[in-house]
């Protein structure tokens, strides 16, 4: 395990890693203060849903009322985006910690213990992942209706195959090393071995992809909410956001790009926030790579 | 005899996270030409990278601070400057005039190409001449000595490829425009030239006693076993008659009756081939088997240089002597050096030994010793002489 | 092990695969009535009249094993039910849509693959240098934009803003009109190849300029991912002994990273692109939707959120198959690649 400084330094050394932690830093700075930001009008019960400003389809340019204008149906684009990258951590966040639980439990069982356990478990994960996961998810969320749970429900099946992969393979590698035989030589019963010894070293790699895994998560959150699968209408969500522009990508002949706002601004906040993570976890992967010597 | 390389002030350091190391610190070592010189050390003396220095191959970010390696030798009479030469001109003498042979044969061998290939690889790329010429033999010999309709009709086109090995023998960049020798059509046309190679292939696999060269010229790296393994590398190194052959620890991966086996071969080699060894490890025993002279470093630093029985029957330098002295003898207590390896990066001042030296003087601690010649060829960096 | 018996030994593999794939889904499409299953056992709209005759003969309302029994059995003997999303069966509706996803994987897995190797041999044999630094940047951002966004954005400007430049759609409808003509001969119904056959420039051109966005958007994020693949792969073979060694044989840099070092990193990138390859065959969904580009991924995307239940079905039997295809395929041409590994055999 590296030391922290190290990690810090080496993190603050490289532009790119910086320019993610920054925009990290941005997103979650939005998030926390939404409701400063865009406050929730005054007769709304939940803050998450879009306020509308009428119930025209058109789409209607930024102004002072609405700083980044109104796309299809008169949602205001800024507190969308604004409340969005809220929907968006807490997306991410509970999909991964599920997917990571579901995976320790499995690979750990499947990783430690071996033999048919093993087999099954990982003919499981193949036939997951054989499957397109947009297929399986979309599935999944048209016959639980569609809504954020079934969305966090889909991806979290979708999702935890990986991750059962990765822990039950470094399982395998750790329950080699020598500190768990000799645990094991002591006395010690499985569980105590899997938890104090095995889960501690194996787990790190698992952290790390998982913090690549964040923008993957709401890259696919929103692939499905632009799919019209997921948040019900009005509801702060980017890719919900970019499926109203949908219509309205092309304006009129003298004036193509009438309506950019619309499809601009919501993918442009979905391309910087996962950007800001991708950026993170390619930083943390050159750190932590132990192929790659320190300097 | 005279010198084959002269290394002068030579000073190797590494550039890291954590501090500067000290590789190789001011070291002068000379290699004679017909001789075999060994290097003996602990790990981290700085043997591999003197080594490694001759060629060139510092590893990123060591870099060679300062000093000379002059190569002689009968075509530089007066001595070529290894450090100043520019890319491609270092790159003909890899392989070529120096070439090395690593420690772990399984590692340097590529394991997606043949033993063969990756031997003919050294002929194609510094003997393209004489290839092209045996080539050009090959169709003289077709050309004037076959007959019939077959053959009527394929001269002309024989007389072609002769006037193009003609041409590549007398301009060996002829196809390196890279375009031109990319086009499956003319790499055909070449076909010849790597049929001698491998001819040559496998005469030099012959060489090194590997039994039935052609098949194993065929076979892959992994099916073969670490002796064998270990020949084909120094096939390989061989191939253009090297003046110089460098070999970090050749014998270390192997098991012992091999080492005894390629022990001889290296003996061979000095007497048929005539090219100088500089032989690379930590075992005295072999050492004192295979080297003509041999030289102890420490710390990046030479501690004495001598003629193999003088350094066993008069080792002057404390480090020598502890070295030989911590070789295990049945029956005696085993002998240790006290005290813990240099640190590289925070070495100590002066004599780098002086910290575990049983005759340790205030000066040692002050002023690094210079190398001093004690007896005909017998050197030794130490103060008490 | 001879190649033939590897192939069929893993052909056999289809069957579990297959089993468990659509096991997973009829059970979820168990939580419907028997009424919505109907159209897994039907093949003409005529019969959709009879319901209650449909799902006795079909035993729609008996125990769950006994239903998978009977689909089994249905779809050995070639019914694979009704797709209603498309109005035709779900067999006719897999074939009709294919050869238009391959058509698409055909031009963007060379693109993906030739562009994510070259790129990343560049980025490690320079590395930290700019070259690298901008092929990272580039690489994350590639992956970082959303597939939908950026097809979005590129209609904007292709389509939108330079007027009808690079239309979605397959087929503009005047060329549409001539490629279903008498004159013209239908050999694969991909239409860039059944142009050429035909000889038929403009339709050949037409085709391509329909391509260009959906391959562009599709190929972005891929690339990306492979880019990096192998400029790590690289990495790792640049350190090893044989590089070494070739340098010290005196081989020009050039000839170092290009036949030594690439080979071996290939080794890990190969599997990697076949799925990609599986992943762009089974349909990009997403990518076919936004373009109106009628391939297997639209037809499943319609059929998934209509709830159509022998298409989604359909869907996970081609996809089983596929994956198990491309990976004997992959398994294959590692043979050929990495001589350390024997078919069957593991590495030695």
């Amino acid at each position: 395990m590296r030391d922290w400084r190290f990690t810090a330094r080496q993190l603050a050394k490289n532009p790119l890693s910086l320019i993610g932690v920054i925009l990290i830093a941005i997103f979650l700075v939005i998030a926390i203060f939404a409701p400063l930001i865009a406050p929730m009008p005054a007769g709304q019960t939940d803050p998450y849903m879009i306020p509308r400003d009428g119930y025209w389809a058109e789409p209607r340019p930024p102004s002072e009322l609405h700083p980044f204008g109104t796309t299809q149906g008169q949602y205001d684009v800024f507190y969308g985006v604004i409340w969005g990258a809220r929907t968006a951590f807490r997306v991410a966040l509970i999909v991964i910690s599920v997917s990571i639980l579901i995976g320790i439990v499995l690979g750990s069982l499947a990783g430690y213990f071996g033999g048919v356990l093993d087999e099954v478990i990982m003919r499981i994960t193949d036939i997951f992942m054989a499957f397109p996961w947009l297929i399986l998810a979309m599935a999944l969320v048209t016959v639980l209706g569609p809504s954020m749970k079934s969305v966090l429900i889909a991806l979290c099946v979708v999702w935890w195959p990986s991750y059962a992969r990765l822990i039950r393979g470094d399982i395998l590698q750790v329950r080699e090393e020598d500190y768990v035989e000799a645990a094991r030589g002591l006395g010690a019963s499985s569980a105590r071995v899997i938890m104090r010894h095995v889960l501690p070293n194996a787990i790190y790699p698992a952290l790390i992809m998982a913090s690549l895994d964040i923008g993957a998560v709401v890259l696919s959150a929103a692939a499905l909410s632009f799919l019209g699968l997921g948040a019900p209408e009005g509801y702060a969500d980017w890719g919900q956001l970019t499926q109203f522009a949908q219509n309205w990508i092309i304006g009129p002949m003298n004036d193509p790009l009438k309506y950019w706002y619309a499809v601009t601004i919501p993918g442009l906040f979905i391309f910087f926030f996962v950007l800001g993570w991708n950026l993170l976890g390619d930083a943390f992967r050159d750190i932590f790579d132990p192929r790659l010597a320190r300097r | 005899m005279e010198d084959l390389i002269r290394i002068r002030d030579l000073t190797v350091r590494f550039h890291t996270y954590e501090g500067v190391v000290y590789a190789i610190d001011d070291l002068d070592l000379d290699i004679r030409q017909g001789e075999t010189l060994g290097i003996v050390g602990e790990t981290g003396s700085g043997k591999t990278m003197t080594a490694l220095a001759i060629l060139r191959l510092i590893p990123y970010p060591g870099r060679i601070e300062s000093g000379s390696i002059v190569l002689l030798g009968r075509d530089h009479q007066s001595g070529l400057e290894l450090l100043k030469l520019k890319d491609d001109g270092m790159r003909s003498i890899r392989g070529n005039k120096i070439s090395m042979v690593f420690q772990e044969p399984g590692a340097a061998l590529n394991p997606v190409y043949t033993i063969g290939d990756q031997i003919s690889e050294v002929f194609l790329l510094h003997r393209r001449q004489e290839l092209s010429d045996r080539a050009r033999h090959q169709l003289d010999d077709l050309i004037s000595n076959r007959n019939g309709f077959a053959a009527s009709v394929k001269r002309p086109f024989w007389r072609w490829q002769r006037r193009l090995y003609r041409k590549i023998a007398q301009d060996s960049h002829f196809f390196e425009p890279r375009l031109i020798s990319r086009l499956p059509l003319f790499r055909r046309l070449l076909w010849r030239l790597r049929n001698e190679a491998e001819l040559l292939t496998v005469n030099m696999l012959k060489d090194v006693e590997i039994s039935d060269p052609a098949r194993v010229a065929s076979l892959y790296p992994h099916n073969l076993s670490g002796g064998m393994k270990q020949r084909a590398v120094i096939a390989m190194a061989l191939a253009c008659s090297p003046e110089l052959l460098i070999a970090d620890e050749p014998t270390t991966s192997l098991d012992v009756t091999i080492q005894a086996q390629m022990l001889e071969l290296f003996r061979r080699i000095k007497v048929d081939k005539g090219a100088s060894v500089l032989f690379i490890t930590h075992n005295l025993g072999v050492a004192s088997e295979v080297c003509d002279r041999v030289g102890v470093m420490y710390a990046g630093r030479l501690c004495e240089v001598a003629s193999v029985e003088e350094m066993f029957l008069h080792p002057l330098h404390p480090y020598t002597k502890a070295l030989l002295e911590a070789v295990p003898i049945p029956g005696r207590e085993l002998q240790t050096i006290p005290g813990v390896l240099a640190d590289s990066m925070n070495p100590p001042p002066g004599c780098r030994f002086h910290p575990r030296c049983p005759s340790a003087m205030p000066t040692c601690q002050q002023e690094r010793p210079k190398p001093k010649e004690v007896s005909n060829g017998h050197m030794v960096a130490c103060y008490l002489y | 092990m001879e190649l033939r018996a590897y192939i069929i030994r893993r052909l056999l593999l289809l069957f579990p695969v297959l089993l468990g794939v659509t096991l997973f889904i009829f059970g979820i499409t168990m939580l419907f009535s028997p009424i919505e299953r109907a159209s897994l056992y039907v093949s003409g709209v005529r019969e959709f009249s009879d319901l209650p005759e449909i799902i006795a003969r079909f035993g729609l309302d008996r125990p769950f094993f006994m239903q998978y029994g009977t689909w089994i059995n249905q779809v050995l003997h070639g019914n694979l039910g009704w797709s209603f999303v498309v109005g035709m069966p779900v067999w006719d509706a897999v074939w009709s849509f294919l050869p238009a996803t391959l058509e698409l994987a055909m031009f963007a897995a060379p693109l993906i693959v030739f562009m994510g190797i070259f790129l990343g041999t560049r980025a490690a044999a320079h590395k930290d240098k700019p070259v690298d630094h901008v092929t990272r940047i580039l690489a994350i951002s590639g992956w970082s934009l959303p597939t939908f966004w950026l097809g979005l954005i590129l209609m904007m400007i292709f389509y939108g803003l330079i007027r009808g430049f690079l239309p979605p759609g397959r087929l503009s409808v005047p060329m549409d009109f001539v490629v279903h003509s008498a004159g013209f001969t239908r050999y694969t119904t991909i239409n860039t190849i059944d142009a050429i056959l035909n000889l038929n420039g403009p339709v050949l051109l037409d085709a391509l300029r329909h391509l260009i966005l959906p391959v562009i958007t599709i190929s972005t994020v891929n690339v990306a991912f492979i880019m990096r693949l192998m400029r790590s792969s690289m990495l790792e073979s640049l350190g090893r002994g044989y590089v070494l060694t070739a340098r010290a044989k005196g081989l020009s840099e050039r000839i170092v990273v290009n036949k030594h070092a690439r080979r071996n990193a290939l080794i890990p990138v190969i599997t990697v692109s076949g799925y990609v390859f599986a992943g762009l065959a089974g349909g990009a969904v997403i990518t076919e939707s936004i373009f109106a580009y009628k391939g297997i991924g639209w037809w499943a995307y319609q059929a998934a959120s209509r709830l159509d239940i022998a298409s989604i079905l359909g869907f996970a039997l081609f996809t089983g198959f596929l994956f198990v295809l491309v990976n004997l395929i992959v398994d294959i041409i590692y043979t050929r690649v990495d001589p350390r590994v024997r078919l069957g055999g593991t590495v030695q």
